[in-house]
Parts: C-alpha cells; structure tokens; sequence
C-alpha cells in the first residue's frame, strides 16, 4: 500500500510541475492576473470605495460575500467544537486540589468533599498544578490590556495599513488566551463566561450578515453597502468605507470568541473545570 | 421582492442559524421553530426562483451591487434552479422528520444541532447558486465543516470515521482549490462565464488540462466516486440519523451538481469531450464505480452501512450518465440527482425511524417490522421499488434514459454496469423484505413471543416519511414534464 501511495504522490507531482510549463512567467507583469482585474481595483478603488488599503476593499467589498462566509466558517468552527467536545453532565472529578495560600501547602479532598467557600487562605488548583511564577503571571496580566489595544488598533486600521478583523479577532483572542495560561481556566472564564464567549460570536457573524441584510431592506442588493449611505448620512462612497469598518468590527468579535471558544473547549476537553 | 430570491434562499438559512444560536443559550424551545421557518422561507425562494428562470431565463444576482468579473455574482438557470429546489426541500422535510429522533439522541445539544443543520443547508444552497468559482470553496468548506461536527456525534466509531472524512474531505477541497488557481493564473478570472469566455484561446494550455483534472480528482473525492470512496461508508454509518439523513441524500448529489457545472459551464463541453479524449475512460471507471458498489453492498450485514454502499453505486451511475457526452445520458444523470436525493432520503428516515424504536441498524434487528412499524416499511418498499428501477416509481424513469444514454453513445460496458446493478439491489431489497417481512420479532425468545403490537414511529417522523415516499411516485409521473420543461434546457445546445 506505501509503494502505491507513493506512486500517486509522485505522479501527482510531475502532473503539477507538468502543468508549470504553460504558466506566465515568473512575476510577469503581462500576466492575466495582473493584467484582466487588477488595473480597475488598483485605479477604481478609491474612487468607487474611498478605502486607500486595495486589499482591505478587495477583501471586504468587491468579494465581501466571500469574507462573510470566511468568518461564518470560523463560527461554525467554534460551534462544531463545542458540539462534539462539551460535556454537561456535571462529574465532579474525584479529587479536588486545595492550596492553603499563606503556607503554600496543598490539600487533596476525595469523593466530592468540599472546603469551606468563604475560607479566603484556601483556592482551587488543578490536578496538574505547577506553583505559577510571580514573574511569569504578572508580566502576563501586565501585558493583556496592551495587546488589547494593540487588537483593537489593528481592527481599525485596516483602511489604511495591513490589517483587518481576522488579524485583530486572533490578537484579542490571543490576549484572553494568555490569561488562561499563565493563570488557568478558572479565571480566564471569571473574566469571560462561556456564554458570553458564545454570544459575542454569534454577534460578530451577526454584525457581518446584519450589515448585508440592512442593505437589501434599504431597497439595494446584499452587501451593496451604499444602501448605508442614507443611514449613515454620507454619500454613497464613503459609505462604503463604514460600511466595511462595520463588518471588520464583526469580523474582529467572531475571530476573537471563536479562538477563545475552541480554546476552553479543546484544553479542558469538553468540561470546563482545568486546564492547561 | 422576487428580485431578491436569490439572496434571500441563501442569507436566510444563515441568519437564522446565527439566531438558533443565540435561541440555544435562551430558550432551547425556539430553536426548532426557527430552524423550520428558515428552511420553508428558503425553499420557497428556491420554488420562486426556479418560476423566474422559467419565465424569463437565466437570473444574475450581483452581491454588493458590483457587476461579475470584479464582485460576486449568482448565476441561476435551469440546472441549478432545480437542484436548489431539491436540496431545500429535501432540508426542510428531514428537519421536520429529525425532530424527535434529535430530542432523544442528543437533549442537551439542540442548539448546537439545528445551528450546524442549518449553516451546513446554507452551505450546500450557497455552492448550488454560484456562478463564482472561488466562492465556491468557501461554501464548500462551510457544509464540509458543519458535516464533519454534524457526524462526529453518533455511535461507537463515529468519531474516527468522521476524522478520517475530515482528511480525505480536506484534500479533496483543496484539490478543488488548487484546480481553481491554476485557471486564475492563466485567465485572471474567478468569474465562471467569464473563465468560460476567456479559456477558448487557451484549450492547447497544459494549465488548463492539469486545472481540469485536479479538480475532477478532488470533486470526485468529495462525492465518493469509486476508488476514492473509502471515507463513505463508515461515516454514514455511524452517525447520528437526524445527520445521516440530511448528509447522505444531499452532500454526494451537490457535488455531481459541481462537476456537471464545471465541465458544462467553466470549462465548457467542447473543450471536455471534443479537444480531451478523457470521457470514455471516465465512463469505464464509472463502470467499474457501479459493480464495486453493488458487490460491496451485497456484503454487508447492516442496512445502513449496505445503503451507503448503494450510494456509492449510484454516484457511478451520475457520473457515468454525465461524462457518455451525449444529450440522454446527461438528462438521466441530472433527473437522477433529483430522483435520488429523494430516495436516499426515503430509506434514510425509514433507517432513523427503525433506529428511534429498535435502537439498531443491522439486518437482526429487523425482524417482524412489517408487523410492528407497517408504515414505515411501507415506504421502506417503495424507496426499495425506486432505488431498483421499477415503474411508476422515479428511478426507472431516470434508470432508462441513462440506459438509452449508454446504447446511443455505443458503451455497452456502462448498460450492462447498470443492469448488473439493478439486478444485485434486487437481491439486496428482496433480503431485507424477506428478514422484516418474514423471520418472527426477536428469533431467540420465538416460544415465548409477547402479543406483538403496532409500535410505530411517532407522526412527526411518520408523515414526512409518507410524503416522500408518495413524492417518488408522483416525481416518476411527471417526469416527462420535468425533462420537457427544465432539464432540456439546462443541457447546452451543442449536446445531441
């Protein structure tokens, strides 16, 4: 079966370096690629979408129906995960880990016994607790609002730079998930619940797909985000522009709850207690 | 409003699938209300679309307002006016069937369900509709993905089968992909007319001919065509009914859609049967693709797994029919589309109906249904009628016109192929009848059989079972409308 599969794989590859032959050459500007399309985004862009980023207008405009889509696949990501993965049948594990804070002792209770909740000195760990270094949880906490920002920044300004809501989404994402890390579960979801991960993902899809809709009840196709223009008191063109900062905005909440959600749900396999 | 169909039968779907997620954090209730509306608002845009192409011809629906080659547009005529008919419908019955068989097999997850239902709809509504090549893929990949959580749920090897579908699905979409890059660098164009408009100066490009076949080769995986079905049967098996039920009659038939839309429309009939001389050794494979599906169907000793290996058989069949070139064997494989979606789904929800009583799909498990669920069995026959090719059931209908596909075209291996076939689901229908008609309800307790009783499956997963059943009657006796009004056009006219 190997030989076989070898077989196919090098025949696979002679038929695409094969097909190699007939391609224009390398970085040729003669090519169709950049001569059919190209010219009339790259000269009618700002006229037609007053967006200065051509691959932003591209992206989110012209093939806009694509990207909505793109970002329906990330939520269908979260949704997948969490529909194999979560488990509701509350089974308290069998042991339960305790620290007592001020000695930095660890205490095991069996067969779902419990401590006291309002006893200050005493906080859950997980089984597989490692005692956090005070650097690494500081600097961590330190640094999650910045690379919020540092997000959010990059959400916005995808008009004008490299950018967008995918990249944004991943970094906000990404700032939550450092504080599931260097922390663990528990207070990754005390700052943000399941279901509001859930909800804001839904949210951002919704943003995108509401945008379009509100376009087609203002009387012009899906997505044609002039529609906006008499909502948004603005010309035609520059309503676009908004048009497509708000599905950014959509964009960013979907990436960055999807990313958090198949997170939670891959690392504590389903039932949310630990961790990682 | 009609001018809006072609968005609304996609955007709808999706919307609500955004709002059953929510529904599930709220009110779980909600969930299957909206699910439903959804689908009925979605199939009835595809009823109104279809009327629109054939009052006034193709439809073209230009997303964000931009005109083809620059934005997106959607292409509807006659072949995809009807495939979006089937595929809606065939949702929206089986969504209403899968109520109660969701209620029991997984309560806490309805949410989840109906969300990855619907988008998975979405996806398939939305790659039926396009006239974009790339936008496509992206639809392509959403009903992969929703499929492959949708599977994921079922019984004892699920997840496994559905993890190896997730490999084999993934290579064969970005064979697709690739296939599509490789024509956006000679055309500069995603555009499906305007690819089709542009590749006539390039029929000689080794491009083109690599583009063709890289996305043969990966469409072909996705349906399951002979030897690259191997993900297939244990996928289906295993997974919850409520999904196999939606994904078997569907996911197969979109993608024979997407094949007979790239060579008729990106890379039109001239170039694949007249410059290529591919078709003939397609139609052997396909051959071959009909016996190895029957044989491997004869063994099986489960119904569900032995159905899908008919699938398999049938895609032979589609594929086979498409690429004989010639005007018959094209209208047999585009009516079969539609006549087995609907017979897959009528032995599918027969399946999920004997699954919710008896808990099991192996041919011990049927004995004495006839007299404990008669009306499932009942459709169980006719599915069983059709799927063989008997009169007035509509798979004879479509059986024949391949068949005299196969004689005018002068392949005689392909005929026999399909005769071979009908002949061995005989025997595999007939075996079934026989345990469930025959062998007495529960063999080892014989001496000590309870009074049996009717225990039928509850109405809600009875009567749309029965319309579908009723619905392959009525498909096959109109048939000659079917072909005379749409099929007939949606074939080019250079296709004798």
């Amino acid at each position: 079966m190997k030989i076989i599969g070898l077989i196919i794989a090098v025949l696979t590859g002679i038929l695409l370096i094969y097909a190699t032959v007939d391609f224009p050459p390398w970085a040729d500007p003669g090519s169709p690629a950049s001569t059919y399309l190209s010219p009339h985004y790259i000269e009618k862009t700002m006229e037609e979408t007053s967006v200065p980023n051509i691959v932003t207008a591209v992206l989110a405009d012209y093939r806009g129906f694509d990207t909505m889509f793109e970002t329906t696949v990330i939520f269908a990501a979260g949704v997948a995960c969490f529909f194999i993965l979560r488990t509701f049948k509350r089974k308290e594990p069998e042991e339960i880990f305790y620290r007592h804070t001020l000695t930095g002792m660890t205490i095991r209770v069996k067969n779902s016994g419990k401590v006291r909740q309002d006893l200050d000195e005493f906080e859950r760990i997980d089984a597989m607790w490692t005692p956090h270094y005070l650097i690494v949880k500081t600097v961590a906490r330190l640094l999650v609002p910045f690379i919020q920002l540092f997000g959010l920044y990059v959400i916005a300004h995808g008009h004008h730079s490299p950018g967008g809501g995918f990249q944004g989404g991943v970094i906000l994402g990404a700032s939550i998930i450092l504080l599931a890390i260097s922390h663990d579960m528990r207070t990754a979801l005390g700052r943000m619940r399941e279901k509001t991960t859930a909800l804001l993902c839904t949210t951002g899809v919704l943003i995108y797909a509401g945008a379009g809709a509100l376009c087609l009840l203002l009387g012009l196709n899906f997505l044609d985000y002039g529609a906006l223009a008499s909502i948004l008191y603005t010309d035609p063109v520059t309503a676009r522009s908004h048009g497509i900062l708000i599905v950014e905005i959509g964009v960013g909440l979907a990436v960055m709850s999807a990313m958090i959600w198949i997170y939670s749900n891959v690392s504590s396999g389903g039932k949310y207690d630990e961790g990682l | 409003m009609s001018q809006q169909y072609p968005a609304l039968l996609v955007i709808v779907p999706l919307l609500s699938a955004l709002l059953i997620s929510i529904a599930g954090w709220v009110n779980k209730k909600l969930c299957f209300p909206i699910a439903v509306a959804a689908l009925s608002v979605a199939a009835l845009s595809s009823v109104g679309l279809l009327l629109r192409v054939l009052d006034e011809g193709v439809v073209l629906y230009r997303l964000g307002g931009w005109d083809p080659p620059f934005g997106i547009a959607y292409y509807v005529d006659h072949l995809n006016g009807l495939i979006l008919n089937v595929v809606s419908f065939v949702a929206l019955f089986n969504l209403i069937a899968a109520k109660k068989s969701v209620e029991q097999e997984f309560p806490e997850k309805i949410g989840p369900f109906y969300t990855l239902y619907v988008l998975m709809v979405t996806g398939l509504l939305g790659i039926v509709v396009t006239g974009d090549a790339f936008n496509l893929y992206v639809l392509l990949e959403i009903a992969a993905l929703t499929g492959y959580g949708l599977l994921a749920m079922g019984e004892d090897r699920a997840p496994l089968s559905s993890l190896n579908y997730l490999y084999m699905g993934t290579i064969g979409a970005c064979f697709y992909l690739l296939g599509v890059g490789y024509l956006y660098i000679v055309t500069g164009s995603l555009n499906m007319v305007d690819i089709a408009g542009i590749l006539p100066n390039l029929y000689q490009s080794k491009a083109v001919l690599a583009a063709l076949i890289i996305c043969m080769v990966g469409v072909w995986l996705k349906m399951a065509f002979f030897p690259l079905h191997a993900w297939l049967p244990n996928a289906y098996t295993y997974a919850p009914s409520a999904a196999s039920s939606l994904i078997a009659p569907l996911v197969t038939k979109v993608m024979i859609y997407v094949m007979i839309r790239l060579v008729l429309t990106v890379f039109t009939p001239k170039y694949a049967f007249d410059t290529l001389v591919i078709s003939h050794s397609i139609v052997w494979l396909a051959c071959i693709a009909i016996v190895m599906g029957a044989i491997l169907a004869l063994a099986q000793r489960n119904l569900k797994k032995m159905l899908t290996y008919v699938i398999v058989a049938e895609v032979g069949y589609m594929v086979g029919g498409f690429w004989l070139g010639n005007r018959d064997g094209m209208t047999g494989a585009i009516l079969h589309i539609v006549n087995d979606a609907l017979m897959t789904l009528c032995a599918f929800l027969v399946v999920s109906n004997i699954v919710y009583k008896v808990k099991g799909h192996k041919f011990e498990d049927l004995k004495g249904l006839f007299r404990t669920m008669p009306f499932t069995m009942g459709a169980f026959v006719v599915a069983a009628l059709s799927i063989i090719g008997v009169p007035p059931t509509c798979g004879f209908f479509s059986k024949w016109y391949l068949i005299s596909g196969g004689i005018s075209a002068g392949q005689y291996g392909f005929v026999v192929a399909l005769l071979f076939s009908s002949l061995i689901n005989v025997i595999l229908f007939f075996r079934i009848i026989e345990i469930a008609f025959y062998e007495p309800f529960g063999n080892d307790h014989a001496h000590t059989s309870q009074p049996e009783c009717i225990k039928e499956a509850p109405l809600t997963m009875l009567i749309p079972l029965l319309i579908v059943a009723v619905g392959l009657v009525i498909v096959g006796v109109y048939t000659s409308d079917i072909v005379t009004h749409i099929i007939q056009f949606a074939i080019p006219k250079g296709i004798l």
